[in-house]
């Protein structure tokens, strides 16, 4: 938690852990791990010449190559939200990430409705695509930015109904609260299809496969980042990164019991620990599964994963009636 | 939204060297028009320059991937023309070059298929499992992808030693990834989800179109040139023509997993009955065949491949005409792709095997 | 999704992960070219299989009959016959084949078709250069050597495959 009277500590909260140089450290971590541990599942090596040690520094490289780029601002687009878009996205990922603590005391801005305020600033990511896809001046930017919007407002439903149960077990909407009330059990084991209903839609938020129809499609090139050339589009690419690993805190700290865990290991350990292992489990289905079409995924998030979360939710309250929590 | 033509054009991360002008209002395809032609290169007036002998590695190249089967025909042809005999080892050499390029080419398309799909693991397994075909191709043949081993009268060089055994082991392994492939693409609910009711095309239509390969058989018509005109030795050997009734974007993947299985049952009886023997028939290296036209059939790995030449006396064809697979195809794009969903596009293009130099030519 | 058999597809779903995780345990097919190479064939020689790299001429036995470069000249065109110094007592004319790696597509009919077996393929594969001219071997240039091979191989065992140094 900052405390405003200590200006030099908050600082160092805020800009180097667990804020920004942690962040874009753990981000840039998060980025060879993906591509290393698919070039694994795919039998094939991945990177492997940037750095010492098997292409740990090819993010840092790719970062840097985009520094050197042009950016490029089509003709007719509308320059200012052109600009101003990626600036956007980064905003609300870095507010998500400034709410969910990593342990007790190590957050950087603390809440009685902290989860509350994550699921609104989630439902404003869509916003954020469509001044994008808009500002960019393209008909297929604007046929993937219309099914990003799509997508991520019918699966923000789900995943707001998925919490709601652990909101009930643990009384408040402040994380600190609900990592504090799984120290008896966590709650991937009495909600485990409100997790699953979670997981599926955090996929779908993030715009992975299978869920990844706005972003890589045959016909619309890169969908609404298409335009997007240069540090334009390395702050898009952190951004979205930024809110893979505030999701998979998120998820850690709601259904893994956070920092929980026995004592030799100090609780932040555990929290990375954890939050690797989601990140691991959200980046398998990349291998897995090919891309669902706008319509079937439509169709999932309405009538699969809605009633889905509904039931969880039932559940839920049977366990409270009588499991007495 | 209104209507808007897009255009996919030949420059393009998901359409080949091929362009599609797509007419789509809101999510559904009003009207797909094919337009062919960017990679034309006249390579049937350049036969008419080249000797018979010369003329292999110009038609080999229009279909790179599957580069046997394009000039299995070719070769047929010039022999029917010119009357030569060939002998009985070249003939199972032939049919499994032949049976290991259809192979090839089907995890090639299975790897594209990925691509298009949006399912990267799908494109590197079949490309990796091909090496194992691959390899065993370069040590019979000397190259990987474009052989140039066919020619009138036989195959160009014995295999080498051990290649029996080689070749056994690698369709072993292949015979244990397509169990593999089962399980991870073709049963794939996700995989079902965008391929199951997706651009079918009725029995009597497929006949209608005129299309062949395995989107004809995949529409449950069982033709197969290597049954119904056997040549070489396909008439010895066992195998069975994989069809699928319901004519829908799955049915033709299965049909080409199916095919891969029965051309692994060929291979294996080749590796078998092979006799002992000459590998080429003793003809003058300038052919000048007797004045006639001649029309072959042969199967290839995407359907059906035909040759007509004619020959006027001389060292050169008078004409060659080519009759690709993929050209057969071209009118099942139209017809399959009015109403259905813009994402669907890739899936329907690349289940027929679109091969855009080989249709051009 | 809800309304299909909910049960046999959680199963497939199953299956499909198990198979990509089982992946994960495998060993890596790459080779890792250029630390290792690939072991070749020998060179290719008329009538046994062999690699079809860079051609190797003898000029010893070279008679400057320009077979080679009657059969290529309508293929690529890839054959020239240029004259060299000095005198060859086979070689009257003085005259040996010249060929240039940016048009021959490595058919190998010029090996097929030379009389005297002057005209061989080798296993050298490493042609690239960066400038056209250079790609352009002169018979002399034909007349090295090749290198020597690399030592792996694709290798199929009973945990997948893969490229064994």
């Amino acid at each position: 938690m900052l405390d405003l009277n200590e200006p030099l500590a908050s600082l160092l909260q805020v800009l180097v852990f667990p804020g920004l140089t942690f962040a874009l450290i753990f981000v840039l971590f998060m980025v060879w791990y993906e591509r290393k541990l698919l070039a694994k599942m795919q039998l094939r090596v991945g990177p492997l010449y940037a750095g010492r040690f098997e292409g740990i520094l090819q993010p840092m490289a790719d970062f840097i190559k985009l520094l050197f780029k042009e950016v490029i601002v089509p003709k007719q687009a509308d320059k200012f939200f052109f600009l101003l878009a990626p600036t956007f996205m980064m905003a609300v990922s870095a507010s998500m990430l400034a709410l969910i603590p990593l342990s007790a005391s190590q957050v950087i801005a603390d809440s009685n409705v902290a989860l509350l305020i994550i699921i609104a600033l989630l439902s404003l990511s869509p916003l954020t695509i469509i001044v994008a896809a808009w500002a960019s001046n393209n008909k297929y930017s604007l046929i993937g930015g219309l099914r990003a919007l799509h997508q991520m407002t019918s699966y923000a439903i789900p995943m707001s109904f998925s919490i709601l149960g652990i909101v009930l077990m643990s009384g408040s909407f402040s994380l600190l609260a609900i990592v504090e009330s799984q120290r008896s059990s966590w709650f991937i084991l009495l909600q485990p299809l409100g997790a699953v209903v979670f997981y599926l839609a955090a996929l779908a938020e993030l715009e992975r496969v299978p869920f990844d129809i706005p972003e890589a499609e045959t016909e619309i090139v890169m969908g609404w980042e298409t335009e997007y050339s240069g540090i334009n589009y390395g702050i898009i690419m952190t951004a979205t990164y930024i809110k893979f690993y505030a999701l998979a805190v998120l998820f850690t700290d709601l259904f893994l019991g956070g920092w929980l865990g026995p004592a030799p290991v100090p609780p932040v350990i555990w929290t990375i620990l954890k939050t690797l292992l989601v990140v691991t489990l959200m980046m398998i289905p990349r291998g897995v599964y090919p891309r669902l079409r706008v319509d079937q995924m439509l169709r999932f998030g309405w009538t699969g994963l809605l009633p889905l979360s509904l039931v969880n939710l039932l559940i839920g309250l049977v366990e409270i009636a009588y499991l007495k929590l | 939204m209104s209507e808007v033509t897009l255009n996919i054009g030949p420059q393009h991360p998901g359409s080949g060297h091929f362009r599609l002008v797509v007419s789509v209002d809101g999510d559904t395809i009003t009207k797909a028009t094919p337009d062919p032609g960017y990679v034309h290169r006249g390579v049937e007036k350049q036969a008419e320059y080249r000797e018979y002998l010369q003329n292999i590695p110009l038609l080999e190249r229009p279909v790179i991937s599957d580069s046997n089967g394009s000039v299995y025909a070719y070769v047929l042809a010039v022999e029917r023309l010119a009357g030569l005999t060939v002998p009985e080892r070249a003939q199972y050499i032939r049919v499994l070059m032949a049976e290991l390029n259809r192979i090839m080419s089907h995890l090639y398309w299975l790897a594209i298929f990925g691509i298009f799909l949006g399912h990267s693991t799908m494109f590197m397994w079949p490309f990796g499992d091909r090496e194992a075909v691959i390899d065993l191709a370069q040590r019979a043949m000397g190259t990987r992808l474009t052989y140039s081993y066919f020619v009138p009268g036989g195959v160009r060089n014995d295999l080498p030693d051990g290649f029996k055994d080689q070749a056994i082991r690698a369709i072993e392994f292949l015979e244990k990834r397509l169990i593999e492939y089962n399980a991870i693409f073709m049963k794939n609910p996700v995989f079902l989800q965008r391929t199951r009711g997706v651009g079918i095309l009725r029995t009597d239509d497929a006949i209608k179109l005129g299309v062949v390969g395995p989107t004809l058989r995949g529409s449950g018509i069982d033709a197969d040139a290597r049954k119904d005109e056997p040549y070489d030795v396909y008439d010895k050997l066992e195998f069975d023509i994989p069809t699928f009734p319901n004519g829908d974007c799955y049915s033709r993947s299965l049909v080409r997993l199916e095919e891969i299985k029965q051309s692994i049952r060929i291979v294996r009886q080749v590796l078998e009955a092979m006799p002992p023997g000459a590998f080429r028939a003793r003809n003058p290296s300038v052919l000048k065949p007797p004045r006639g036209s001649v029309y072959t059939r042969t199967e290839a790995a995407r359907g059906t491949y035909a040759y007509f030449i004619t020959s006027k006396g001389d060292k050169t064809p008078y004409r060659l005409k080519i009759s690709s697979p993929s050209f057969r195809n071209l009118p099942a794009f139209e017809f399959l792709m009015r109403g259905s969903h813009l994402a669907d596009m890739p899936t329907i293009y690349w289940s027929l095997d679109y091969w855009p130099l080989e249709a051009d030519r | 999704m809800i309304g299909e058999s909910c049960l046999s597809n959680l199963r497939s779903h199953a299956s499909a992960m198990r198979s990509g995780m089982k992946h994960l345990l495998r060993r890596r097919m790459t080779l890792r070219y250029p630390e290792s190479k690939m072991e070749l064939p020998p060179g290719y020689r008329y009538p046994q299989a062999g690699y079809k790299g860079r051609h190797i001429l003898e000029m010893e036995k070279c008679t400057g009959c320009s077979i080679c470069e009657y059969m290529c000249r309508n293929i690529t065109g890839a054959i020239g016959m240029v004259p060299v110094e000095g005198t060859f007592p086979r070689n009257r004319k003085a005259i040996f084949p010249q060929i240039d790696y940016g048009m021959c597509v490595f058919c190998g009919f010029c090996v097929d078709v030379c009389v005297f077996s002057a005209l061989n393929m080798t296993q050298d594969y490493e042609l690239s250069s960066y400038d056209k001219q250079q790609l352009i071997y002169t018979p002399q240039q034909l007349a090295t050597p090749p290198g020597v091979s690399g030592r792996a191989r694709f290798v199929v065992t009973r945990g997948g495959a893969y490229h064994k140094e």
